[in-house]
């Protein structure tokens, strides 16, 4: 048994409650208000043969199920927020151990339970999957059957459905029925009801679109998350951070190694302490800050000709002074200014003493690029300087020798070999000494040549974000769509009026989705401009635990 | 009807089911690197510490075993120890070594090249521009070229010696 036939001939889904076209109640119900849900139509997971591909789609049908992957997810999205995820703890801090160390036991268990990572953990990307499928799946199973429902509806209703309305009313007696609803007609058409006659029965009908925002507001949601999960699609959105030297250049990522970034300058403005106008703030943060900072950067794009490597010109293509708020843009990639490091250290002067020789140290002076350091320094006294070891950022690694963490001189030593000119440089050796900042070490017993820091030269790193994203133009559809579909449901409601003659009385009812008061204003302008009389609210005075059970105003 | 709905049903769900799929396939699978097995090794040319020009497209017919290092990358002394002690034994059999390090200063590389005993020649990749066109991100980074210049492996981390030989071995040409 597939269908229902009602006995005004039409054939209802299986799981119909009222009639789609005249509708007649189908299914006992009780109390004396019909449920209006969704047009009493058959919800189209409620078959009566299951396959597997049924069973699955009505459990994502189920309203139930939704509101229940909306619970779990604010209660998990709350949990993330407890504790910061893991990109945001400080930089360089072990995550096993820093969840521990600051937040005890509590935070070993968030550590332990990935809620460390949370939004991109698979259980929590799983719950947001479920939630569109549920939004796909529970907005096809109501908006498919109630849209055929109200486009089927007929004029003439039976009398069981019009009596089991909420607000319905008889009215006997009346000489002249038909011109009372003609003038009933004027008054809902002038009410810009939209209007249509049937047998001498009227159906008048407003705001059925109202009907439809909630499915408007559910395509705007799932193109909303569509547009989310298009970013982890390749090539659709990137989120990354460069820092760039004064006067270096990096490879900028998501670009294929072929356009690259030169720091030409990097400039900070602070706030003017002595400023009447800002002292006083100024005092109350304790600390300086910062008015504006830019990098003046120049972008570079590998050139096509030729093969990668040493033979590759680096090609301008443009220059660019990048503010914050004001990004460097190309190619759908906007590079933003988001932080700064001042004073890296980027070149060494020394100088060389001896005690018994006062003018040696005019006569020699020389520099090291730290970034480049020369192998050999010699000078016209007959002194020659050698550079034996050079580390970076230094660091004695697991066998307590001596390495370097990275190329960034950060921690820079030396290992200087001084030959005075009496010391054949080719079979003796010189004075070593390991050089630092506020290192000076002699390394292979007493020397009798010093050498000395001179000067210091820095360069400020500007921290710069990588963005590229594809998928904002979706994202923007689908939340303007989902206002679209808000307002719609909210701010209009559907509101049907039936009066229908059966040979001199007249049957009034009414149905509202929601502002009843609204509904029971047009009746009663009916009834004051005709003889008809204002029909009755029938939940009202009525015993409050049916008029609960069956409340049509739920949708 | 009820064939039709089952049908409508199932497509629906496919649907849903593939896109959440590639979704996670996405986020959740190791990332294939820029260049990667399968694909062609783009051509580049760098010059070693004496100013030799070496171009990846003139070894064509040979093995080439092109490693991605730093002098501050332990794991990566380890296998360039292993291939000091093999290299000439495989270049018998037509199996080059690129040795490529990450832009470090000419004085460190020269003196971990005389502090390591490390014969083979050395190639500085100024300004990154060979490791960005290859993907290297973490270090030591080795991508194993067969004779025809495609990629046959690429290798990140550590390596044993037993490991770099079986490496070596599947290099060289017609094997």
């Amino acid at each position: 048994m597939e269908k229902v036939k009602c006995e005004c001939g039409h054939l209802n889904p299986y799981g119909t409650y009222l009639c789609e076209s005249c509708g007649k109640p189908l299914k006992e119900e009780k109390g004396k208000v019909a449920n209006m849900r969704y047009e009493g139509v058959a919800r189209r997971s409620q078959t009566y043969k299951q396959t597997p591909i049924d069973k699955i789609w009505n459990f994502f049908s189920s309203v139930k199920v939704g509101i229940w992957i909306i619970v779990l997810l604010l209660l998990t999205s709350s949990l993330g927020t407890l504790f910061p995820q893991e990109m945001y703890i400080p930089p360089g801090e072990n995550p096993t151990l820093y969840y521990e160390q600051e937040y005890g036991l509590a935070g070993k268990l968030y550590y332990q339970l990935g809620f460390h990572n949370l939004y991109s953990s698979w259980w929590y990307m799983l719950l947001i999957a479920s939630l569109g499928v549920s939004l796909v799946i529970a907005s096809l199973d109501r908006v498919v059957p109630l849209y055929r429902a109200l486009k089927t509806q007929r004029v003439t209703r039976h009398e069981g459905f019009l009596k089991r309305q909420r607000i319905f009313g008889e009215a006997t007696g009346i000489t002249d029925p038909d011109s009372e609803m003609a003038k009933a007609e004027e008054i809902l058409k002038e009410k810009r009801y939209n209007v249509r006659r049937e047998n001498g029965n009227i159906l008048a009908e407003k705001g059925r679109f109202a009907r439809w925002g909630p499915y408007v507001n559910h395509v705007g949601l799932i193109i909303f998350l569509i547009g989310g999960m298009l970013r982890f699609f390749p090539g659709m959105y990137l989120d990354a951070h460069v820092w760039v030297r004064e006067g270096e250049q990096e490879v900028i990522s998501g670009t294929n190694g072929e356009y690259f970034l030169r720091n030409n300058e990097f400039l900070i403005e602070l706030y003017d302490e002595e400023d009447e106008k800002y002292r006083e703030a100024l005092q109350r943060t304790g600390s300086p800050v910062v008015k504006t900072y830019q990098t003046s950067a120049t972008l570079l794009k590998r050139s096509n000709e030729g093969t990668v490597g040493s033979e590759t010109e680096l090609e301008e293509v443009k220059d660019y002074d990048i503010r914050v708020n004001d990004p460097l843009t190309f190619e759908g990639f906007s590079l933003y200014q988001v932080d700064y490091k001042l004073n890296e250290l980027s070149q060494f002067t020394f100088t060389l003493e001896n005690e018994s020789d006062e003018n040696l140290s005019d006569e020699i002076q020389f520099q090291v690029d730290l970034n480049d350091p020369q192998k050999l320094y010699e000078f016209d006294n007959g002194y020659r300087i050698e550079i034996m070891e050079y580390f970076p950022n230094f660091v004695l690694d697991d066998n307590r020798e001596p390495s370097t963490l990275n190329r960034i001189p950060d921690n820079p030593r030396i290992i200087f070999e001084v030959f005075p000119p009496d010391v054949n440089h080719e079979e003796e050796s010189g004075e070593i000494s390991l050089i630092g900042i506020q290192v000076n070490e002699a390394l292979n017993g007493e020397n009798d040549h010093t050498i000395r820091m001179l000067d210091v030269e820095m360069v400020d790193v500007t921290g710069l974000t990588i963005r590229k994203d594809h998928t904002l133009p979706i994202i923007s559809i689908g939340g303007i769509i989902f206002m679209i579909g808000l307002i719609q449901g909210s701010y209009w409601h559907h509101r049907r009026i039936w009066i229908q003659n059966r040979e001199g009385t007249l049957l009034l009812a009414g149905h509202a989705n929601k502002n009843w008061q609204a509904l029971k204003n047009d009746f009663q302008l009916i009834s004051d401009n005709t003889h008809i009389p204002s029909p009755k609210d029938q939940t009202e005075k009525e015993d409050e635990g049916v008029s609960q059970n069956n409340d049509p105003t739920k949708q | 009807m009820k064939q039709r709905r089952l049908i409508i049903r199932s497509v629906i769900l496919i649907v849903m089911l593939a896109a959440i799929g590639y979704t996670f396939y996405n986020h959740f699978s190791t990332e294939r690197g820029l260049v990667d097995q399968g694909d062609i090794a783009p051509n580049f040319v760098l010059e070693d510490m004496e100013g030799n020009r070496l171009e990846l497209a003139d070894l064509q017919g040979e093995g080439v075993y092109v490693n991605f290092w730093a002098t501050y990358c332990t794991y990566c002394r380890d296998k360039m120890a292993y291939l000091q002690e093999y290299y000439e034994e495989y270049e018998q059999e037509g199996v080059k070594i690129v040795s490529i390090n990450v832009n470090e200063t000419t004085l460190q590389v020269e003196r971990h090249q005389q502090r390591q005993g490390l014969s083979y020649p050395l190639f500085i990749d100024r300004n990154m521009l060979v490791s960005n066109a290859y993907g290297v991100s973490s270090l030591p980074a080795t991508f194993l070229i067969d004779e025809n210049g495609q990629v046959i492996e690429r290798q990140i981390g550590a390596k044993s010696e037993e490991q770099v030989l079986e490496s070596l071995n599947e290099l060289i040409p017609g094997s």
